[in-house]
């Protein structure tokens, strides 16, 4: 496969006497979409936040371009190239979408600090990406909608365009799929899809709807009470004794 | 915006007329000019609490720090260097910055009801050195002085005179602040006001921008600390108490936070309230907790907030749904209000 783009190397993270996280290592390529999937309370989710900066890693490193970012900033780590959505979708609710949109895309002109107000040329410069965002999530006709005023799913796509507005290189969801209706799966899904094929992105993401993830995922890493229990293809993880045991009904592997 | 350029801009130019008119209607309402030179700064030290309530999402409760160290700052330049008239307010908005620099890194490091804690916690530092430094700030009898001439012409403001020099501070203030929140840095602010954490997720260092919002809220409240200062003649620690905080922060609720009139009409509220109720009954903060109680459970958007609400409802469906298609503006429909 190509570089390495982001990497974890025995991660740990403990709350107390709970080891959410037990030594978990991770090789994200560029360009390819990853999954992490687990039963519930398999630290998947904690894994995540002590990948994206959202908890401080107990022991581990965590390289993203190559540079050792286990202890930077949040704002610095977005700033180098990488977008997360979370699982349940973080937003700004009274704002409207397009103005959700705005505050990232100013944020990565480097305009957000700004007494000023923006200039002309940088205006048309952020409208135009903001009209490329909502047409690639499909929320044009929203624009001006509060975001609390949208349904779930539309919701959800809003962050995920909010997560691409400060010029991404890797994106992390947490659960995308999080409470979604049917219709609404089948809208994020071709979202997500886009953002690998049409976008070049890099994906990873953590997800507990296994048809979604067999089909999306290139690789998948299984975790199971803080460590992991498999990791390979979907045909690999499907065929995995253990991880059918741990997790996956086989009913499900079959029907895929 | 919510009321549109247009509406907002026709409310500021009848407000201003009208405050330009107050002295000479004060006596028909048998007001002291001293009372409404009292309403306009108020309304501006609340205009300084609103930028972290109503645009930052940070309760200041102890941010009568801020104003009593502008009066402060004021008076003891005044008594000890001689300071003039826009020197010594310039030395007391000063006073509040340098207050500001000191306590902001440590507020910073908490967030929600233990920010505020930690804000009343360093305000009252400030109170106590005020109350025990008695041979400089004259202990818990305060400090009087006198209000120096303006510097190079000689002009000695007072009443009306002074009541117009304090109109322009807080006109002037009041289109700064506006200017500021319409800005790339205060939608920021209304971003992390709204969900600091996914802000962060879109790259902005939220205590950076935190820190420069409480040094500029520090800097409002300062000048009109020491506006204030100027205009009783008087310092005292009371100023800098918690209960003084609390009172701000009353105003600006009452009013509306996050809007730009609202610290203006809830001072006029608490003020008029505090000179016309407490002499004719003695327990009228009863009706004004009760108002406050009713503000914060019925309509917490404050008495502006839900009025705009409400102008926005009857006018809203429709005005939604033709601006579905974007021409435009990058400025928000909804996030900040007039």
């Amino acid at each position: 496969m190509s570089d390495v783009i982001f990497q974890a190397e025995n991660v740990v993270k403990h709350f107390g006497g709970v080891r959410a996280v037990e030594d978990v290592s991770l090789t994200v390529s560029a360009g390819s979409i990853q999954a992490v999937i687990g039963p519930n309370g398999a630290g998947k989710s904690t894994f995540f936040n002590a990948l994206s900066g959202f908890y401080k890693c107990d022991s581990g490193k965590v390289t993203f371009k190559g540079i050792d970012i286990t202890a930077s900033p949040i704002h610095d780590r977005i700033g180098m190239g990488m977008g997360r959505t979370f699982q349940t979708s973080s937003v700004f609710p009274n704002l409207s979408v397009y103005d959700n949109l705005l505050i990232g895309l100013q944020s990565a002109a480097k305009l957000a600090f700004r007494f000023r107000p923006i200039n002309p040329v940088q205006h048309k410069t952020i409208e135009e990406k903001a009209e490329r965002l909502l047409d690639f999530v499909n929320l044009r006709a929203s624009a001006r909608r509060p975001v609390a005023e949208l349904a779930h799913g539309s919701q959800r796509l809003c962050e995920i365009a909010m997560s691409l507005s400060t010029d991404p290189v890797l994106v992390m969801l947490d659960e995308p799929m999080a409470g979604l209706a049917h219709a609404e799966t089948t809208r994020v899904v071709d979202v997500i899809r886009k953002l690998h094929s049409e976008l070049g992105l890099t994906v990873l993401f953590v997800e507990h709807n296994m048809r979604v993830v067999l089909s999306l995922a290139q690789r998948i890493m299984v975790l199971d009470r803080g460590k992991v229990l498999a990791e390979g293809t979907p045909a690999e993880i499907s065929a995995n004794e253990a991880v059918r045991d741990a997790y996956i009904g086989k009913e499900v592997v079959e029907h895929v | 915006m919510r009321m549109g350029n247009r509406a907002g801009l026709i409310t500021a130019i009848v407000l201003l007329v009208l405050l330009m008119f107050i002295p000479q209607l004060a006596p028909h309402l048998h007001l002291a000019i001293s009372i409404c030179t009292e309403v306009l700064l108020f309304a501006m030290a609340a205009m300084g609490v609103n930028l972290l309530v109503g645009y930052t999402g940070v309760l200041p409760f102890g941010n009568a720090a801020f104003f009593g160290l502008g009066a402060y700052g004021t008076g003891l330049t005044i008594q000890f260097w001689h300071a003039g008239f826009f020197g010594s307010l310039g030395y007391g908005v000063l006073a509040s910055i340098i207050g500001a620099l000191l306590i902001g890194p440590f507020l910073l490091r908490r967030r929600g009801i233990y920010f505020s804690l930690l804000f009343i916690a360093f305000g009252q530092v400030f109170y106590f050195l005020a109350y025990r430094f008695t041979d400089i700030t004259g202990g818990e009898d305060g400090m009087n002085f006198v209000r120096p001439a303006v510097e190079g012409l000689g002009w000695q403001l007072k009443d009306e005179s002074f009541y117009y020099a304090m109109l322009l501070f807080f006109v002037v203030v009041a289109i700064l602040f506006w200017l500021l929140v319409r800005s790339p840095f205060g939608r920021s602010l209304v971003a992390i006001k709204e969900n600091e954490t996914r802000a962060r997720y879109l790259g902005l260092n939220t205590d950076r921008f935190i820190f420069v919002a409480i040094l500029i809220s520090a800097a409002i409240e300062g000048l009109a600390g020491a506006c204030y200062g100027l205009s009783i003649m008087f310092a005292y620690p009371l100023l800098l108490d918690w209960h003084q905080s609390g009172n701000i922060v009353l105003m600006t609720i009452l009013g509306g936070t996050g809007t730009i009139f609202g610290p203006l009409l809830g001072s006029l509220i608490f003020v008029i309230g505090n000179d016309i109720l407490s002499s004719a009954i003695p327990w009228w903060q009863i009706p004004l907790g009760a108002l406050f109680v009713a503000c914060v459970l019925g309509f917490p958007k404050g008495i502006l907030g839900t009025i705009l609400d409400a102008i926005e409802r009857r006018r809203g469906g429709f005005a939604y749904e033709a601006r579905d298609t974007m021409h435009g503006t990058v400025s928000s429909e909804r996030e900040i209000q007039p």
